[in-house]
């Protein structure tokens, strides 16, 4: 299309948009009486003295002033004579309210005094609210935690730092590298077509979180999350399902995550510089076999063929390391009336505990709030990061060249330190060929980097009292590369003449807003909140990749090798248009009624299933609204219960051009050709629809000192897009197919309290259970295989996403191994009945056989069963904090339970011709015959193990002192971090977290060789000024 | 005054948030830039230049490497020497090779994917109007041809097999061996009339066929192979007559370094998915000074990863040790093997004897392919089974690596396989079972699976 013609299309229908928002606007025009000019002013504090930063405000005006750093603040506002209240709502504290009548009198003096929030019923949250709402109003639960949440938790990202803190929320670190993806789960996975993590919005930008793998590092992907510093996170806000997220539509079907940064304050210039150094390293070995003997001609002997005594060497001890590493942050913020900026700097270099690996990230933001007339302000943020990684390949998944994998693979009899700068050959079988892992972290060259930038220009225009018309532009861009190199005549199988491969990801995404909304009182006591809202989104990304075998001696460049050349380029677009109404009443400030609309458009699907609609309804009463002037408020101070309803959409699940029987470009013989893709297409496909229902109380007890939140949910995700498979005699294996549903029950439960509480003492804990549980239904056949997990991952009606489905031993009715004659574990044999249940077949000497007794033909095959569940039946975790004047201590523990893993790394350990591990040692003292482990190899349903777990994630000592006359100092704070010290778990693993699947939604639980979650501690000084 | 300074501060920022929304995309309908739609291919002349190109390409890169590995370790030609389980699990075959099984739906589907593109071909083709009559009569012989290749040797392992694709809403019926070699054979002989009456020229050997396939006389190999499949004696003498078997007549799959590497190359060599077995596993049918054993296979190198313990060799032959080596669509020796058995099932003994010498006593100098026994004439009983048995011998080596060994141990009535596995019988299944993703999508049409 011309693109001229194209602009002037896309201005037409601007300046029609442009036209509704005035025509909807009109009635609301409505001429005032003539304002004076107040002036408010006084001292806002705490127990503990002068509170700055906080926002003093007359509520339904847009008057508002921030205290100084002496707690000082000045409150100008053109105001006409008449009731108002002072409101004034800072994160952990209750929320202050006080009535004033202004007349003749035009400056008032009021020094506020706030009271410390231990519930947090108080706290104010915006996302998904038609306007912004103390959480006890709510009809829905809604996850928040602010910077003194995820401040000193040593983690480097976000979602990681997030862990165990917020209820509903499974949070999983899938690897242990530096920049280690992590996978976020709200309330289940909810869908498994596409990404299963949540919608991350910052500052107002939906931010693109993919976890792109341009290299194959075996299933370990940076989630691009990380590209954010924790430390400019002032709050998070998380909604967890279609009832709170309905007005997120077609992207909220995995839950909305919204992330506040740090915003400039009035007065002085406050500086904060902080640097932190830390020290990772292994936490636990796996048990190595260690016998110094081996198996030759079927005997047990303890020399080398050579004569010269067996050796084994400790490879872990060759591999991992202690690392090192450092993050510094600096921030300056301060403002006029007009004027409020912040800036900050942020540096980190993280070493990896595998050697050769490590991250680092530098970054800059700024945020400038500029007061333009009494009714506009604007509003601007730009950040810029640059990320870098040295990645050492694990293998895992796809490739057999990673360096972990050369470890599980290689027998620990060799020496793997070079001789005359030759890696020896680990392998113990002729003609195969293992990566030496040493020669993968000397020689290999393998990294990524990632230029991003975030921005986002916000007009805040109220024309009127109660009307706040919102415009926000948000604009997320960044450029992933990845390069992969390793030299000619290496250890690497399949690879003599080495490999090089380099990929270049870009994506540049943005999103429009506009939010109007609309607070009035209808009456005495029914208040209303309207907020009408449109969003035009689009993302467009396109990902070069070239690669190429026998490569030139030297050279390093994927385009430098002339073997095995290829290229792709590859391209998408995408558009979502969406409106949403959401209207609010509260009754007697103690029932609260909340309905909203959503329409979206999206292009991902065809015409006639691109228009969605999504319904919410939610309602909640205060009860102890009645009794606040009883007694019994002392005890009972805040009684909740309520109700939300809601429907969402899953935009993501496919992509843009999934719904297409695509011809995909291929050269042969010298011809340009075409080659239809493998998957059907299903141009008639829906977007995916969930439907939660959600109920919940909240209270708060005991004057305050306990609070309690709790919440039951029934999700329904119908319409589930399953790659199901079709009949290979159509010609195509698969077709994207709306079959499936799943169906997500759980409860969560958050306990906030004070045990202790005086002058110089405190004592707080926090306990969060989590119980979920997402079955499958409506799957073609009963179940479908899930790519990516070595043909052992599959859903299964009636199952959790992503169980184990494969074959396993047989076994006698009491549970034991049932042995061949040899002593060896065998595979049961049998037949399945009409629900497939094995039905294992024995002949007369209670042997497995493929004879069936009831018709005496040999029909029986190798069985299969669901024989593990990656997911966890429950997750909890435990905070508990105690300050004593300037020192707090924070502990936080949690685990997730009655989850399994696949444990593929013992499964190639313990085997003979590998044999590094301590399973393998066990055939050697002759504790079980030899042979054991190679029968136990092909009884992969073995190798399941439960993945239960406590982890000490979190220990942070922390003290603060305020110098007198020290540089302008005002504060000095200490930290001290210990970051997963210690783990309580049966796993015979290194750790039961990780995921050799990644992030990917299905393939969970799945641990090959995955680098474990290392042991940190760290120690940081944090200087203000 | 402070107002009009406000609107035209306001106006300034609408222009600013105007000129931002524009960068947005209005459309909701993009154009998939990667790739092109069914209907694009199908109904233009460039659309199925181009897919004529990629059936090409996925035949010889994928199913050919299936069709020789799979059933070749089905039929003991090839061991596995890896613990991965998909080949293990082939190895051990029998009643124990589950439907399941991942080689075996590979083997299947690829063969499906090559026939549904063959079929588009033939369908769509003459509709195209802006066609020379000679280009478009290549196009549909070239379709039919890898059709009757890949339905022939679907029947070699599968009982029975459906002659066309289905829908996933209509699935495809399953007909029987002896319908789906009748099918085989007319489209072969359609193909060889249609570029009888209409003789492709440059535009089709320039633009659509791949180098090395000799079009016609391919068709021929194959009338010669499928016929004497089909028991058609008499007419597998005449089409195997008519197969140039000089160098003039060789037909080649070509690759190369790149994206159309040998999949045999990549599965065996380079992957180590599967070597030769010692003596083309055929356990002493063979004479140790055969000239073909040097030309298949290097020294002994190691046992099979199995509880069989199959004694491997390395691979030697050139058409599967570098990754641009071409494999040939058939070998000169075939045709005279063909001859020997169609005259031995007619009872014509001394002319098949000498159809079995010809092979016997070539030398490789004299093969199209460098392939030479250089044995001695037979000297064995002449009784028709005795020569039966020499004549699959014969095949064993001559053919070996061809994807034949299956149907060649069935219908020389090879010792049955055993329900356990054994390391001495010559195959492991006489029919594979059907492939359990084809019956759970097309339960109405999926016959019933064999019993071994």
């Amino acid at each position: 299309m011309n693109p001229s013609l194209h602009y002037v299309r896309q201005a037409a229908s601007l300046r029609r948009f442009a036209w509704m928002i005035c025509l909807l606007l009109a009635p609301t025009l409505v001429l005032f009486a003539q304002p004076r000019a107040y002036k408010l002013s006084g001292t806002v504090s705490d127990a503990k003295g002068a509170l700055g930063a906080v926002t003093v405000r007359f509520d339904k005006t847009p008057f508002g002033a921030v205290s100084d750093r002496q707690g000082a603040y000045t409150l100008n506002a053109k105001l006409e004579p008449g009731k108002y209240t002072v409101l004034v709502n800072a994160i952990n504290y209750k929320s202050f309210k006080k009535t004033l009548t202004l007349g003749d009198e035009t400056a008032i003096s009021l020094d506020i005094k706030l009271a410390e929030d231990v519930t947090r019923m108080d706290e104010v949250v915006v996302t998904g609210t038609s306007a912004a709402s103390s959480r006890k109003t709510l009809g829905n639960s809604i996850g928040a935690i602010n910077a003194k949440d995820v401040q000193n938790t040593g983690a480097n990202a976000i979602d990681a730092a997030m862990a165990g803190k917020i209820a509903g929320v499974q949070i999983q670190q899938n690897s242990g590298n530096p920049a280690g993806g992590v996978s976020v789960r709200l309330r289940g996975t909810n869908t498994f077509s596409g990404s299963a993590d949540p919608l991350y919005i910052v500052d107002g930008v939906i931010v693109n979180n993919d976890s792109r793998e341009l290299i194959d590092l075996g299933g370990y992907a940076q989630n691009r999350l990380v590209d954010i510093n924790p430390n400019d996170i002032d709050r998070i806000e998380v909604l967890k399902g279609a009832a709170a997220a309905a007005i997120y539509g077609a992207r909220a079907n995995n839950g909305v995550v919204q992330i506040f940064t740090k915003r400039g304050t009035t007065g002085a210039p406050t500086v904060t510089f902080s640097t932190r150094v830390n020290t990772d390293d292994l936490r636990q070995k796996m048990a190595w076999n260690q016998e110094a003997r081996t198996v030759r001609g079927g005997m047990i002997v303890n020399t080398n063929p050579d004569g010269t005594p067996v050796q084994r060497f400790d490879l872990q001890d060759l591999i991992f390391r202690r690392a090192w590493g450092i993050d510094n942050y600096l921030s300056v913020s301060g403002g006029s009336q007009g004027t409020k900026y912040f800036l900050s700097a942020n540096q980190t270099a993280n070493e990896g505990i595998v050697r050769g690996s490590s991250f680092n990230r530098a970054g800059a933001r700024l945020r400038i709030e500029q007061v333009i007339s009494d009714q506009l302000t604007l509003s601007s943020g730009v950040n810029y990061t640059n990320s870098s990684s040295k990645e050492i390949p694990n293998g895992g998944l796809n490739s057999a060249y990673g360096a972990l994998t050369g470890f599980i693979f290689g027998q620990n009899l060799v020496d793997p330190r070079p001789r005359d700068g030759v890696y020896p050959q680990l392998s113990g079988l002729p003609a195969v060929t293992r990566t030496n892992p040493l020669e993968a972290i000397d020689r290999f060259d393998f990294g990524q980097t990632t230029s991003r930038f975030i921005g986002d220009f916000q007009l805040n225009y109220t024309p009127i009292q109660g009307l706040a018309i919102n415009y926000l532009f948000g604009f997320d861009t960044y450029s992933q590369s990845a390069s992969a190199y390793i030299p000619r005549g290496t250890t690497a199988p399949g690879l003599p003449g080495g490999f090089g491969r380099s990929s270049i990801y870009n994506v540049a995404q943005l999103n429009n807003d506009i939010n109007i909304s609309y607070r009035t009182e209808l009456g005495e006591s029914i208040k209303s909140s309207t907020l009408l809202g449109g969003t035009m989104q689009y993302e467009r990304n396109n990902q070069l990749t070239m690669q190429s075998e026998s490569l030139s001696p030297v050279a390093v460049v994927a385009s430098a090798g002339s073997a095995a050349q290829a290229f792709t380029d590859s391209r998408a677009e995408l558009a979502l248009y969406g409106a949403f109404l959401q209207q609010s009443f509260e009754i007697m400030d103690a029932f609260f009624i909340t309905g909203a609309i959503r329409m979206d458009a999206s292009s991902v699907f065809a015409p006639e299933n691109r228009f969605q609609f999504f319904p919410k309804v939610s309602g909640s009463a205060l009860l102890s609204e009645f009794w606040k002037e009883s007694e019994l408020a002392k005890i009972l101070n805040v009684a909740k219960v309520r109700a939300a309803w809601g429907q969402s959409g899953g935009l993501t699940a496919i992509g843009p051009y999934t719904r297409f029987t695509n011809y995909a470009p291929i050269n042969y013989a010298g011809f340009a050709g075409l080659q239809p893709s493998t998957r059907l297409g299903s141009i008639g496909v829906k977007p995916e629809r969930q439907t939660e229902l959600e109920i919940g109380a909240d209270l708060a007890l005991l004057d305050n000192r306990i609070g309690v939140e709790f919440s039951w949910y029934n999700k329904v995700t119908t319409d589930l897009l399953l790659d199901r498979t079709v009949a290979p005699t159509t010609g195509f294996t698969n077709l994207l197919a709306n079959v499936g549903t799943l169906t997500s029950t759980g409860i969560e439960l958050l306990v906030r309290g004070v045990p202790v509480q005086t002058d110089d003492f405190k004592w707080t804990v926090t306990g969060i259970y989590n119980r979920n549980r997402s079955v499958i239904d409506g799957v073609q056949g009963g179940f479908l295989q899930i790519t990516d997990g070595f043909g052992q991952v599959a859903v299964v009606n009636g199952q959790q996403l992503g169980v184990f489905r494969t074959g396993y031993a047989a076994r006698n009715p009491d549970g034991s191994l049932l042995l061949t004659p040899a002593g060896l574990p065998q595979r049961d044999i049998g037949k399945y009945d009409a629900n497939n249940n094995p039905i294992p077949f024995r002949n007369a000497a209670g042997q497995p056989t493929n004879i069936d007794p009831e018709t005496n033909r040999p029909t029986g095959t190798a069985l299969v069963k669901v024989v593990g569940d990656p997911n966890p039946v429950f997750t909890a975790s435990l905070i508990n904090e105690f300050t004593v004047n300037k020192l707090t201590l924070r502990v936080q523990i949690d685990g997730m339970y009655g989850g399994q893993n696949f444990n593929f790394t013992r499964r190639v350990g313990n085997r003979a011709e590998y044999g590094g591990l301590e399973g393998y040692a066990r055939e050697l003292r002759g504790e079980v015959p030899i042979g054991w482990n190679l029968a136990m190899f092909g009884l992969l349903g073995e190798f399941v193990e439960d993945a239960s777990f406590t982890r000490v994630r979190e220990v942070a000592l922390s003290y603060e002192i305020n110098p007198e006359n020290l540089l302008a100092i005002r504060s000095v704070r200490f930290n001290l971090t210990g970051r997963n010290l210690f783990v309580l778990t049966n796993y015979s693993g290194w750790d039961p977290e990780v995921n050799t699947g990644g992030q990917r939604a299905a393939v969970r639980g799945f641990d090959f060789v995955e680098v474990p979650l290392p042991r940190s501690f760290s120690f940081g000084l944090q200087l203000t000024f | 005054m402070k107002s009009s300074v406000f609107f035209k501060r306001l106006t300034h920022w609408c222009a600013v948030v105007a000129i931002l929304t524009s960068v947005t995309g209005c459309s909701l309908d993009y154009v998939n830039p990667n790739a092109a739609a069914e209907n694009q291919v199908l109904t233009t002349r460039e659309g199925v230049f181009s897919l004529a190109i990629g059936m090409q390409q996925f035949y010889a890169t994928q199913t050919l490497g299936s069709i020789i590995t799979i059933p070749g370790t089905t039929a003991r030609e090839l061991g596995t020497p890896t613990t991965f389980q998909n080949p293990l699990d082939l190895e051990i075959g029998g009643t124990l090779l589950p439907p399941e099984h991942g080689s075996i739906f590979t083997l299947w589907a690829q063969s499906y994917r090559t026939i549904g593109m063959a079929d588009n071909l033939i369908n769509s083709t003459p509709n195209i109007s802006n066609l020379s009559a000679g280009t478009r009569a290549g196009v549909i012989a070239l379709a039919s041809v890898y059709k009757a290749i890949t339905l022939g040797h679907l029947v070699m392992y599968f009982e029975q097999a459906p002659i066309t694709v289905g829908t996933p809403s209509n699935g495809a019926v399953f007909r029987s061996r002896a319908d789906v070699l009748a099918e085989v054979i007319r489209l072969l002989d359609n193909a060889a009339s249609v570029i009888a009456a209409n003789p492709p020229g440059a535009e089709f050997t320039g633009s659509v066929l791949a180098r090395g396939f000799n079009l016609a006389n391919t068709i021929q190999a194959m009338r010669a192979r499928f016929l004497n499949m089909a028991g058609r004696h008499a007419d597998a003498i005449v089409a195997a007559n008519n197969v140039n078997v000089t160098i003039a007549g060789v037909s080649s799959f070509v690759f190369d370094t790149q994206q159309n590497r040998n999949p045999v190359f990549v599965i065996m060599p380079l992957g180590g998915n599967y070597a030769p077995r010692d003596n083309f596993g055929t356990l002493g049918l063979n004479d140790s000074t055969d000239g073909r054993l040097r030309f298949f296979m290097g020294p002994q190198n190691r046992l099979s990863a199995t509880s069989l313990r199959l004694q491997l060799d390395s691979l030697a032959c050139r058409f599967f040790t570098t990754a641009d080596a071409s494999i040939p669509v058939f070998r000169a020796g075939e045709m005279a093997l063909i001859r020997a058995e169609a005259q031995a099932r007619q009872g014509n003994l001394a002319a098949a004897v000498t159809e079995i010498n010809a092979v016997r006593t070539k030398r490789a100098a004299n093969d199209p392919h460098g392939i030479g026994a250089a044995l001695a004439a037979y000297s064995g009983a002449m009784t028709a089974d005795a020569i039966l048995t020499e004549i699959y011998a014969q095949r064993c080596a001559e053919l070996f690596m061809t994807g034949m060994r299956m149907e060649d141990a069935r219908r020389f009535n090879r010792p049955a396989p055993t329900a356990t596995a054994s390391a001495t019988a010559e195959r492991s299944r006489n029919y594979y079972a059907y492939p359990s993703l084809e019956r759970d999508n097309n339960r109405a049409n999926t016959p019933p699976d064999p019993s071994i």
